[in-house]
């Protein structure tokens, strides 16, 4: 499989230089294909303090084809699926969007900077998009209050 | 020998400029000298660069022979009706006789009319001669030198103005809100002959003649799809202050702009400004688009990407690191790019690359995938997202020339004086071919040292034939065949030939012309025949390595 020598290249980067707030590791050993990520909330978001663990697969096509990306933590974020998927959304994940050239820290990056800045315009979540919009108070009450209860371990 | 070729060869020889990195300009110089017989006006923005491709075929095969004698007066022809433009022409061509290059040419460029447009953005989708500008010419004042003489390449290029609006049109498969796909149509290319010309885009119509999808020259013929759903006049593509607009004109059902209805059914719209990758949506599926007649035609738009095709920064050091590759452990791979797909490093040497027109580079094994996709022939390069479309004719033109240094280097030298003996003292080539044989017990290194060169000259001499072969006719097409004659007794040898020139650097100065002569063969060793080719064989391609040589070139533009 071609994409295994990438694909440890980018592993080996990201666990030497890890980028700020993210922490990365195999689920198991023995597969390159299955990412786990420990990404913590960013500062002055509701997810602050939170440290959520999202999972990384990767296709065997990869790069041809995008990584997907879920939660494993639950979230209440307007582009986080609100079941036990935790499916995320992003764009430059989707298939047309994707580039070979992009990178797994890339992807990562970005998904952080998502929890900083949800897109409620492409949501997943449209309740929460609403929320987020119309009553961000509120929005950033529950969101604390999910990250208090899911996501921090003690 | 020809005349040409010992005239080139001739005024090559005084160039004073040595320069590795400019082999390629400077084969590029080389043969623009040699069948132009303007060396002084190279510089890619300068109007008189133009004026050599007149010469030549006005001036016969004779003319070579004149620019020996000829004085340098490097040629202000910007400024002067095209008949003492064309006399001048020649006088200018003597170039290296005395002058420096670097004179000449900067003369040329301030005789250059201020309004001159300094970066013409070669319309290499058009597969334009993309020659430098031409708008200071009237038109007329070509029309008497290029009668009947002048080939059709060198037509073409007279009615090139290189400051046009480009745009190109590829079809596009929204795969992902739409099952079905849309029509079919080859990639459409089109600049614009003026500004204010629109290109009107409707359903084909046999009436309209056979459209031409990608014409060479700038033209605003309709463009036309075989769609019903696609009304006669569907929409029109505009170009103003820079910028493409679109506007329908009243189709019945409906242009889209990146999903986006621009008018009522039958309605006209306001224009809209169009950018590089828009979606553009012609009509609608009708009848579930069953039917191939009955589908939408979905468009992606490329345009501005002029920028892409000229020199930059970008394709300047890609260049620059491609030079690399021959240089062995010396190479300095400091600003060595990684491959986007196995993040390895690329250009080291022995790897097989693939270079797309916007001089991104891959590992070709890494990047095949997406060449022989289903979208084959059109490719798009998964970092600047630019399409290119790899069927496309192999643009071999030479005009567009990197001006930032003196041109003809020194090492032009050896090469016309192998082309000298090689054409000229056709058992001297089979000679040294032999010798070559002999040098086979030498262990190859392969250096890649000595391969570089091997490879510009390589390039250098297609360029050179090809040139010929334009220029001036039979008597070169008379040496052509001599030349391969040539070639061909080293065929036997030409594993070794290889191996021994690229293991003797010291033969280079003398024997350059030999090194693709053994190459070719090279190339088909494995034809049965082939070896045994005697010298009155006239069947040697002569142009085996081209499209390898050609195709960096492009991509460098």
């Amino acid at each position: 499989m071609g994409s295994q020598k990438r694909i440890a290249k980018e592993l080996s980067e990201l666990v030497e230089s890890p980028p700020e707030g993210i922490i990365v590791e195999l689920a198991d050993e023995a597969n390159l294909y299955k990412w786990k990520v420990f990404m913590e909330g960013p500062e002055g978001s509701p997810y602050q303090g939170g440290k959520f663990i999202v999972n990384l697969t990767l296709p065997t096509e990869y790069p041809f084809k995008p990584p997907t990306v879920s939660f494993g933590t639950k979230i209440y974020h307007p582009n986080v699926t609100n079941d036990e998927k935790g499916s995320m959304c992003l764009g430059m994940l989707r298939a047309d969007e994707w580039k070979p050239s992009s990178k797994i820290a890339a992807v990562l990056q970005f998904a952080r900077q998502l929890l900083q800045e949800p897109m409620p315009d492409d949501a997943i979540e449209g309740r929460i998009a609403e929320q987020y919009k119309n009553d961000r108070k509120r929005y950033d009450e529950i969101a604390k209050e999910w990250t208090r209860k899911w996501a921090v371990s003690e | 020998m020809s005349a040409s070729t010992a005239t080139a060869s001739a005024s090559l020889s005084d160039c004073p400029r040595p320069g590795r990195l400019r082999r390629f300009s400077q084969l590029r110089a080389y043969t623009q000298n040699l069948s132009h017989s303007s060396p002084g006006h190279r510089s890619r923005n300068s109007l008189s660069s133009r004026v050599p491709w007149l010469s030549p075929s006005s001036s016969g095969p004779e003319s070579p022979t004149q620019q020996v004698g000829n004085s340098t007066t490097p040629g202000p022809e910007s400024d002067q009706p095209a008949l003492s433009r064309y006399t001048s022409a020649p006088t200018a061509s003597s170039h290296g006789l005395g002058v420096d290059t670097q004179t000449s040419s900067a003369e040329s460029s301030r005789s250059t009319p201020p309004n001159e447009p300094v970066q013409p953005s070669p319309n290499v989708m058009a597969r334009l001669r993309s020659a430098s500008a031409v708008q200071g010419r009237p038109p007329p004042t070509d029309a008497p030198d290029s009668t009947g003489a002048i080939p059709a390449d060198a037509a073409q290029v007279t009615t090139v103005t290189s400051k046009k609006a480009t745009i190109r049109f590829f079809p596009y498969q929204d795969t992902f809100q739409s099952s079905r796909p849309s029509l079919p149509f080859v990639p459409i290319a089109r600049t614009l002959p003026s500004e204010s010309s629109v290109i009107r885009v409707g359903r084909y119509s046999e009436r309209d003649g056979i459209p031409i999808p990608n014409p060479t020259e700038p033209s605003d013929a309709p463009v036309g799809f075989k769609s019903k759903v696609v009304s006669r006049k569907h929409c029109e593509f505009i170009y103003s202050n820079g910028q493409w607009h679109i506007k329908d004109v009243g189709s019945s059902s409906g242009t889209f702009l990146n999903h986006m209805r621009l008018s009522q059914p039958n309605m006209v719209s306001r224009l809209y400004s169009i950018k590089d990758g828009d979606i553009v949506q012609l009509g609608i599926d009708f009848r579930g688009g069953e039917e191939m007649i009955f589908r939408c035609v979905r468009i992606r738009i490329e345009c501005n990407r002029s920028w892409q095709q000229q020199p930059n920064e970008f394709n300047k050091n890609t260049e620059s690191l491609i030079k690399n590759l021959g240089k062995g452990d010396g190479a300095d791979y400091s600003g060595c790019r990684e491959c986007s797909i196995c993040l390895g490093s690329v250009l080291r040497p022995y790897q097989c690359l693939f270079m797309a027109a916007c001089a991104h580079v891959w590992h070709y094994k890494c990047i095949s995938r997406l060449l022989h996709s289903p979208d084959y022939p059109m490719f798009q390069c998964p970092n600047c997202r630019a399409f290119t479309d790899l069927s496309a004719e192999v643009d071999d033109t030479n005009d567009v020339v990197e001006n930032d240094e003196g041109k003809a280097p020194t090492e032009a030298t050896p090469t016309n004086d192998a082309a000298e003996s090689a054409s000229g003292t056709q058992p001297a080539v089979t000679a040294q071919a032999t010798t070559n044989g002999a040098e086979e017990q030498q262990p190859t290194p392969l250096e890649p040292h000595t391969e570089e060169p091997d490879f510009v000259t390589d390039v250098e001499n297609l360029h050179l034939q090809d040139d010929n072969d334009e220029a001036s006719g039979s008597g070169i097409d008379m040496e052509d065949g001599r030349s391969s004659d040539s070639q061909a007794p080293s065929t036997s040898h030409d594993d070794l030939a290889r191996s021994a020139t690229i293991s003797i650097p010291g033969f280079q100065p003398t024997q350059p012309l030999n090194v693709p002569a053994a190459r070719q063969p090279h190339l088909r060793a494995d034809t049965p025949g082939r070896s045994e080719t005697s010298d009155d064989n006239p069947l040697t391609p002569r142009n085996d390595s081209g499209p390898l040589a050609f195709d960096g070139r492009a991509g460098m533009r």
